[in-house]
C-alpha cells in the first residue's frame, strides 16, 4: 500500500474542508472493507485518506412511521441487518444486508459504502431501488437530498461531487408492503452476486430491480408499468417476464455469462413476484 | 502516527504509519503471530480477531484505524497457562491440522458464543462461513463449537 496522510475528522464540515482541499487526491474511508483491498492492489492511491468513522450521529440508527428509516453512514451492514425496525418493516433489506460478504466483513462494511461504491451487483442497492431510498449528503452548498434511483452514474460511478460527504440513508415507511430479495451466486455464502432481485408491491403498484445485469443496479420501469393493477398469476408473471429482455444489458464475465444472466434475472424476478401472490 | 488502544486488555501507546494494516502491525510490531494472513482480500478469515468484541478481518482494516478501540487476539483468550474453552475444545475434538486456519475460526467462533451463546448447527456453520480450512472438512470445527457453548452452559 502506497503511503497517504490520514484524518480522523470529527465533524461534517471538517471532512468538505479536508477534501475540498485535495478534491482529486482525497478518499472517504468507512468501513474500509472495499477501498482497503483497492489499495493494496493499487488501484486507487489516494494521497489522503478520511476516517469518518468518529462523527457524532454517523452510526445512529432509528425509524418511525411518520420520518421512516434512517441509516447513518457508519452503520454497519451486521448491525442494521439485526436491527428490531429494519428486520420488522424492510425485511427485504435486512435480507440483502445479511449476504454481503462473511459475518467479520458485515461487521466492518457498511450500507452506504455499498452504495457508494456503486458496483453493479452491490447487494444493498436494489432493496435500495424498490423502497426509493433517498442519499442523504453534505456538501459545499449544504444538504441535498438524492433519490437512490437518480444516484448510480454507471460502473462505479455515482452522482455525488468530490467534495460531497454522504451521511446516511432514508428510507419511507410503507404500511402494506410486501417485498423480498433474491441472489443468486455461486456459493451460498461469502460470494459475489451473479444476478440479484428485489421486488415490493404497494397496493396495486409494483416494484422490481435488478443488480448485475446492467452497468448498475437498475429498476425495471416497462415490467412495473405492464404489471401495474394487475393481478399475479402464471399469465402475468409469463408477460412480465417476457418484457425484461428490453430492459437488461448483461456481460459475459468470471462469474458468469450473459445467457445465463439473463435467465437467472427471470427466475429471480419469478421469484420476487410469486412471493407477492 | 501516535494511536492509543486496549490489545489484550493492555492499553498501548504506540506509532504506526497509515498505511501498515492491523494485521501487519499485531504480527510486525507486538509480534502477536497467531493471526495469519490467508488471502489478504478478507474471504478467508485467517487474520480475524475481536474489535470491540465482533469479529473482523484485520487485513481489511488500518492500524490507525484501532485508535481508541479494543482489540482481542488469540493470544489474548487464555489466561495465564489456562486455556480459552474453544481452545481447549479444539484441541479435545481434534479440530485442527496445519493449523493456519485455527486462530481465525476460534476469534470468530468466539464472537459468535459471545452473542448467541447457544447456537444451533445451522448458525455455527453459517457464523464460519467466512473462515475457509483446507485440512478439517469442517466436520470437527463445528463439533468443537458445539461442545465449547455445552461447557461454557
Amino acid at each position: 500500500m502506497k503511503s497517504f496522510e490520514y484524518f480522523k475528522v470529527k465533524t461534517v464540515a471538517e471532512a468538505i474542508s479536508r477534501l475540498r482541499d485535495n478534491p482529486d487526491g482525497s478518499h472517504i474511508l468507512n468501513g474500509g472493507t472495499d477501498l482497503i483491498i483497492r489499495m493494496k492492489e493499487n488501484h486507487l492511491h489516494p494521497d489522503r485518506v478520511i476516517d469518518i468513522r468518529g462523527i457524532e450521529g454517523f452510526s445512529d440508527i432509528n425509524f418511525s412511521e411518520k420520518e421512516g428509516l434512517f441509516i447513518g453512514a457508519c452503520v454497519t451492514l451486521g448491525e442494521m441487518a439485526h436491527h428490531k425496525s429494519v428486520v420488522e418493516h424492510y425485511s427485504l433489506l435486512a435480507d440483502a444486508a445479511e449476504m454481503v460478504g462473511s459475518g467479520q466483513i458485515r461487521n466492518a462494511a457498511t450500507m452506504t459504502g455499498n452504495l457508494c461504491n456503486a458496483s453493479p451487483l452491490a447487494d444493498t442497492a436494489t432493496p435500495a431501488l424498490v423502497l426509493n431510498a433517498v442519499v442523504i449528503v453534505e456538501g459545499l452548498t449544504g444538504e441535498k437530498e438524492i433519490p437512490v434511483n437518480e444516484f448510480f452514474k454507471g460502473v462505479r460511478r455515482t452522482s455525488l461531487e468530490k467534495t460531497d460527504v454522504v451521511k446516511g440513508i432514508r428510507i419511507p415507511y410503507e404500511a402494506n408492503l410486501q417485498g423480498s430479495f433474491h441472489k443468486a451466486s455461486r456459493r451460498k455464502d461469502v460470494d459475489l452476486s451473479t444476478v440479484c432481485a428485489s421486488g415490493v408491491k404497494i397496493g396495486d403498484e409494483y416494484r422490481l430491480a435488478l443488480g448485475a445485469v446492467a452497468p448498475t443496479p437498475i429498476r425495471l420501469p416497462q415490467v412495473e408499468k405492464f404489471l401495474r393493477g394487475k393481478e399475479i398469476n402464471q399469465n402475468t408473471i409469463k408477460q412480465a417476464l417476457d418484457l425484461i429482455d428490453e430492459e437488461i444489458s448483461p456481460i459475459d464475465d468470471v462469474r458468469s455469462t450473459k445467457e445465463f444472466r439473463t435467465h437467472l434475472a427471470k427466475v429471480l424476478v419469478q421469484r420476487c413476484l410469486e412471493q407477492m401472490v | 502516527m501516535k494511536i492509543t488502544f486496549t490489545l489484550n486488555m493492555d492499553v498501548i501507546e504506540h506509532e504506526v504509519e497509515p498505511n501498515i494494516t492491523l494485521l501487519k502491525m499485531l504480527r510486525e510490531d507486538f509480534d502477536l503471530t497467531g493471526a495469519k494472513e490467508g488471502c489478504g482480500g478478507g474471504e478467508c478469515g485467517a487474520c480475524t480477531i475481536l474489535l470491540n468484541g465482533k469479529p473482523v478481518v484485520s487485513c481489511l482494516m488500518l492500524a490507525v484505524q484501532a485508535d481508541g478501540q479494543e482489540i482481542i487476539t488469540i493470544e489474548g483468550l487464555a489466561r495465564g497457562e489456562v486455556l480459552d474453552e474453544l481452545q481447549k475444545t479444539f484441541i479435545s475434538t481434534g479440530a485442527l491440522q496445519c493449523g493456519y486456519c485455527t486462530p481465525g475460526m476460534i476469534m470468530t467462533a468466539k464472537g459468535l458464543l459471545a452473542e448467541n451463546p447457544d447456537p444451533t448447527r445451522e448458525e455455527i456453520k453459517t457464523a464460519l462461513s467466512g473462515n475457509l480450512c483446507r485440512c478439517t472438512g469442517y466436520k470437527r470445527i463445528i463439533e468443537a463449537v458445539e461442545s465449547a457453548a455445552k461447557s461454557n452452559g
